[in-house]
């Protein structure tokens, strides 16, 4: 689903985020990203995205080239992803229904599919007796929820989530990791990035990439029984 | 296709909500494209006039062919018969000198006392020529070559001078619609930079969730329509009550200015104003959504 090889990424400014990334993520994976803060680990995330390009090496995503040429092709593929953003980017002025909705209006499903799915989203992250409240009235924990249910209703190929975990205490920050994996499955890809790392050391069945300084490793933890 | 059939309700209820973030302006913006579009049905009404009384001068068009004294009817007739079939000639009709009198008495009405003082009958006979007004060159200058014509009276002074005030008004009614086009287009584009920028981040949003242009730039030309239509509307409103008026005061004070249907006039009109202010509105929509490439990713 994803394959890198030799992937580097060079902001204009000089900064070198990512250097000589080889990796590769098959549908289903749960991946973790870790590392401190300015890693490089959001690069990673937004080269996955296509909000920016390799400078140099390969990268593909869903099969498809990423690369600056082929921008309004990735653009589309765009649509096989839920992405749960750090700041969550909920449209203020709108309802947490509306919010989820909205992740699904080009995506060819009726009024009434859409809006069956954006409940079904919001039932299973515990809000849907919100659904109706405008998200500027939402508790952080709340709005993240929503951004979580608009990124799942999509039903995509790939869970995207940057820091999940950033503003949150422990408990609560355990129960977003285990609402997020629980998405995972045989159609989906679950890619959370976190600094928090003892909160996933106890994740099995996973795969963990350590971002420093632009440089990767990758572990892959086997499910023990 | 289906998708925007799906989302109608979400694209309109975006375009109110964009539309309400900056009402002032917003209200602003449909005052003043009213009041331009207001100009616009007064030149169309200005030009609905002036082809009416143009119309009916080029259908009065007309020349008088004169012949010697010495022909006699039947010549004179064979003349008419070889003006009727020349080309730009729509009538040719023979006017005897009878007529001629008694036409010259009704047009000096009291005054026609004068024509006493003659012993005799002072006017000739002669060919009424009705021309269409565009031929007029030509068709002179073939009356004048006709064998047995003495000499050719033309209202070509008058006409002449009517037909450059009309095509001055033309002209002037040109520079005012395109003025109005121009003015249209950048205020409508204007507010949609303006709609857009106010929800930049919004549009972001559905970038990165992978919404394509089209998704998310048509509640912004919905926009730029209902401005402009609003607008359309309020000269619609503004012109009615002026064109009842007009027609009031010029009906009693000038009934000789030939006026279209009053109907048929504001029909026109109306249709004509609304008409454009859906294109003006759909193209300046169109300009001002080329800011959105600037919204990053």
């Amino acid at each position: 689903m994803i394959e890198a090889k030799d992937v580097s990424l060079k902001y204009q400014e000089g900064t070198l985020a990512l250097q000589n990334v080889n990796l590769e993520i098959k549908p289903g994976e749960l991946v973790f990203i870790t590392g401190p803060s300015g890693s490089g680990k959001t690069s990673l995330l937004k080269l996955i995205m296509g909000m920016e390009y390799p400078t140099s090496g390969s990268l593909k995503v869903f099969g498809q080239p990423m690369t600056k040429r082929r921008g309004r092709r990735i653009r589309r593929l765009r649509k096989k992803v839920g992405p749960v953003f750090q700041e969550f980017q909920l449209i203020e002025g709108r309802t947490a229904i509306e919010n989820v909705m909205i992740g699904m209006r080009f995506l060819g499903k009726t009024p009434r599919k859409m809006k069956e799915d954006a409940k079904n989203a919001l039932t299973r992250v515990g809000l849907i007796h919100k659904a109706k409240s405008m998200v500027e009235n939402l508790s952080w924990g709340e709005a993240q929820r929503v951004a979580i249910a608009r990124a799942v209703a999509r039903k995509p190929a790939l869970i995207l989530a940057d820091e999940p975990t950033g503003n949150l205490d422990h408990d609560n920050a355990l129960n977003i990791l285990a609402l997020l994996t629980s998405f995972r499955d045989q159609n989906t890809a679950v890619i959370i990035t976190t600094h928090a790392t003892h909160l996933i050391e106890n994740y099995e069945n996973a795969t963990f990439i350590h971002v420093d300084k632009g440089n990767i490793t990758v572990e892959r933890r086997e499910q023990t029984k | 296709m289906k998708t925007f059939f799906y989302n109608l309700g979400y694209f309109l209820s975006e375009a109110v909500k964009t539309i309400r973030y900056n009402l002032l302006s917003n209200f602003f913006s449909v005052v003043g494209t009213g009041l331009i579009l207001f100009l616009l049905g007064m030149v169309a009404i200005g030009w609905a006039v002036g082809d009416q009384l143009i119309t009916m001068l080029s259908e009065e068009a007309e020349i008088s062919a004169y012949f010697d004294e010495n022909t006699d009817t039947d010549k004179a007739m064979k003349l008419v018969n070889q003006v009727k079939t020349m080309e730009g000639v729509w009538d040719a009709r023979l006017i005897g000198e009878e007529e001629a009198q008694a036409r010259m008495e009704e047009t000096l009405g009291e005054e026609a006392q004068i024509l006493e003082l003659f012993e005799e009958n002072p006017f000739e006979a002669f060919i009424e020529i009705r021309i269409h007004l565009e031929s007029m060159d030509a068709v002179l200058e073939n009356v004048v070559n006709l064998n047995g014509i003495d000499y050719v009276r033309d209202n070509r002074a008058v006409l002449d001078q009517l037909k450059g005030i009309t095509e001055g008004l033309k002209l002037l009614g040109y520079l005012i619609i395109a003025a109005v086009g121009i003015t249209t287009l950048i205020i409508i584009a204007h507010m949609i930079r303006q709609g857009i920028y106010n929800n930049k981040d919004q549009i972001n949003t559905l970038r990165l969730l992978g919404a394509p242009s089209s998704f998310i730039g048509f509640p912004f030309v919905l926009v730029g329509l209902l401005l402009t239509l609003f607008g359309g509307i309020l000269a619609v409103a503004l012109l009615i009550p002026l064109i009842n008026q007009g027609y009031i005061q010029l009906g009693g004070s000038m009934p000789f200015i030939p006026l279209p249907p009053k109907e048929e006039l504001i029909n026109n009109t109306g249709i004509l104003i609304l008409t454009v202010s859906i294109l003006l509105g759909f193209l300046g929509s169109l300009f001002g959504l080329s800011s959105i490439r600037k919204v990053s990713n």
